[in-house]
């Protein structure tokens, strides 16, 4: 089985860099989001860049000018899938006051608006239909050196902002109204971190899909949740699960001709399961 | 401002959630090694005093100024009311308390030195490698007092932090203040609704009532006159509440 997916890696070294660049780089995202038990947030920001994608579709779609075409082609569905994702990002993110809606809320609705729009402005557009079903259900397995490169880069810098901030944006996270307390800025690093998640959503999205964004950016960090003592070290077992995980269900994707990113998704639960059980035997010994 | 003992001055400040104002014309001024106690009913203002304190809230009008030790936040240390933690996280106490750090620079070493001290502040000395949520109600109160002490801050600000707290817990985290306050000359203020516990610790006291605050030296304003405007209760409770600390006070000549 590893012979076999060997011998592919000439031919898919790109797509498979990138689908484990992609699980590092939001399973260390998704410790912030995983602390904040925003699980959701994942979900309506991957929708809501979907509905960049389904926008620029339906606007190609009204006029045969050129400025109109623009927004079909491949650039521009990048451009409104990050910043659709960027802003919806910040949106979720955004304090809530007294007497204003929860997070929660404004996060259900950004999903709900997102989901039921993108529909309605792709229904009755005669070609690229196709474009938003691979946004729903693709792998990246047309990713590219350019992704290649982008997601080296995006994570390195992540890593590098990480190191350094990592206690400040705990804090920020955990405890919002102590942040302010000790003098950060809490709205504008709210600002920045949830900025940042949302450009690497909108990125991850175009090249990957819905699905293994959303999976990427939950599932690692709550396995790391359930394994690890503290929050810190959910940093590196995070990404350490994204990484072998991502690995082995390349090599079973190969093996049986599966989809890679529902193969990634299907054992990431499978290995979450299996660490709800460990966290439940390990109270269970602890209480005895 | 020369004072160097001066920390905190307050100014007819005024403190306002949109254009909703919560306190007006608000005149204060703490000095090292005070103990002030915000006392006052619910909505008052105490706990907006404090947001503008930390520059959570910007001052509608009026100046609030703070000592320029304190203006790099790295010597203020806040207990806020509780601590809104996810529940399903997994931290340990160390880890936890060690979230004070955020923004010191300091070494590893260091960093354990200033935790050892703090949780041994607080009577946890022996709690570092525990899950933070094995803790009881009181020592996570108390974990939550050693993240703001791991700072080793000048001034120390708490947000009812008895809230919940049964009356040994109470009584072990107002001695362990109280230490502080003896050993380090801490300055601290403390937001609580009761009254024998500012009659007790404070060395001084405002009453937060209607957007104002009456403030001074605490047997100035702990008086059964004062307090019978903020409480619609019979004079001889309030007597009850207050006296019996204040004989304590003047047989030992300050604080009881």
């Amino acid at each position: 089985m590893i012979g076999e997916f060997l011998s592919s890696w000439s031919l898919f070294y790109n797509s498979y860099l990138a689908t484990w660049l992609i699980g590092i780089l939001l399973a260390l995202l998704g410790v912030p989001v995983v602390a904040k038990d925003q699980i959701f947030f994942g979900a309506a920001v991957s929708q809501a860049s979907t509905f960049g994608v389904a926008l620029g579709i339906g606007l190609a779609e009204l006029s045969s000018a050129e400025f109109f075409q623009w927004f079909g082609s491949e650039q521009a569905l990048a451009i409104l899938a990050v910043s659709f994702s960027i802003l919806s990002a910040l949106f979720a993110s955004r304090h809530s006051r007294k007497g204003q809606e929860s997070q929660e809320s404004v996060t259900g609705w950004i999903f709900l608006i997102a989901s039921s729009l993108t529909i309605l402005v792709v229904s009755h557009c005669t070609h690229d239909q196709e474009h938003i079903h691979r946004l729903f259900s693709i792998s990246p397995i047309g990713a590219t050196l350019t992704d290649v490169v982008v997601f080296s880069v995006f994570t390195l810098a992540t890593v590098a902002l990480l190191i350094p901030l990592n206690k400040r944006i705990l804090l920020l996270v955990l405890d919002e109204e102590m942040a302010t307390a000790v003098g950060i800025n809490a709205g504008f690093w709210s600002m920045v971190i949830f900025g940042w998640i949302g450009l690497a959503l909108g990125l991850s999205i175009h090249t990957s899909g819905m699905l293994y964004t959303f999976g990427c950016l939950v599932l690692p960090a709550m396995i790391a949740k359930n394994l690890c003592r503290e929050v810190r070290p959910m940093f590196f077992a995070a990404p350490a699960a994204a990484l072998v995980i991502g690995i082995i269900s390349s090599i079973l994707s190969y093996h049986y001709d599966h989809p890679p990113a529902h193969t990634a998704v299907a054992l990431q639960s499978a290995v979450l399961a299996a660490a709800w059980l460990w966290r439940w035997i390990r109270y269970l010994v602890k209480s005895v | 401002m020369e004072d160097a003992d001066c920390l905190l001055k307050v100014e007819k400040l005024s403190l306002a959630y949109g254009h909703n104002r919560v306190l007006a014309d608000v005149n204060l001024e703490v000095r090292r090694g005070q103990i002030w106690f915000f006392a006052g009913p619910n909505g008052s203002g105490k706990s907006t005093l404090l947001k503008g304190i930390l520059g959570a809230l910007r001052p509608k009008s009026g100046a609030l100024w703070l000592s320029p030790e304190l203006s790099s936040r790295e010597k203020v240390g806040y207990v806020p009311q509780r601590c809104d933690l996810n529940p399903t996280l997994p931290t340990t106490v160390r880890e936890f308390v060690l979230l004070g750090t955020a923004g010191l620079r300091a070494s590893r070493k260091d960093r354990q030195a200033r935790l050892s001290w703090a949780l041994d502040k607080v009577g946890l000395a022996d709690f570092q490698e525990r899950d933070y949520w094995s803790l009881s109600g009181g020592q996570r109160q108390r974990a939550l007092v050693a993240r703001a002490l791991v700072r080793r801050p000048r001034f120390l600000l708490l947000d009812e932090p008895t809230n919940g707290l049964d009356l040994p817990a109470e009584e072990a985290l107002l001695q362990s203040l109280v230490h502080l306050n003896e050993e380090e000359n801490l300055t601290i203020v403390f937001v609580t609704h009761n009254l024998s516990l500012a009659a007790r610790h404070a060395t001084h006291v405002a009453i937060f009532l209607d957007g104002s605050v009456i403030c001074g030296p605490c047997s100035e304003v702990l008086n059964t006159e004062c307090l019978s405007r903020l409480y619609p209760v019979p004079t001889a409770t309030l007597k009850a509440i207050i006296e019996p600390w204040r004989s304590l006070q003047k047989a030992s000549g300050g604080q009881a």
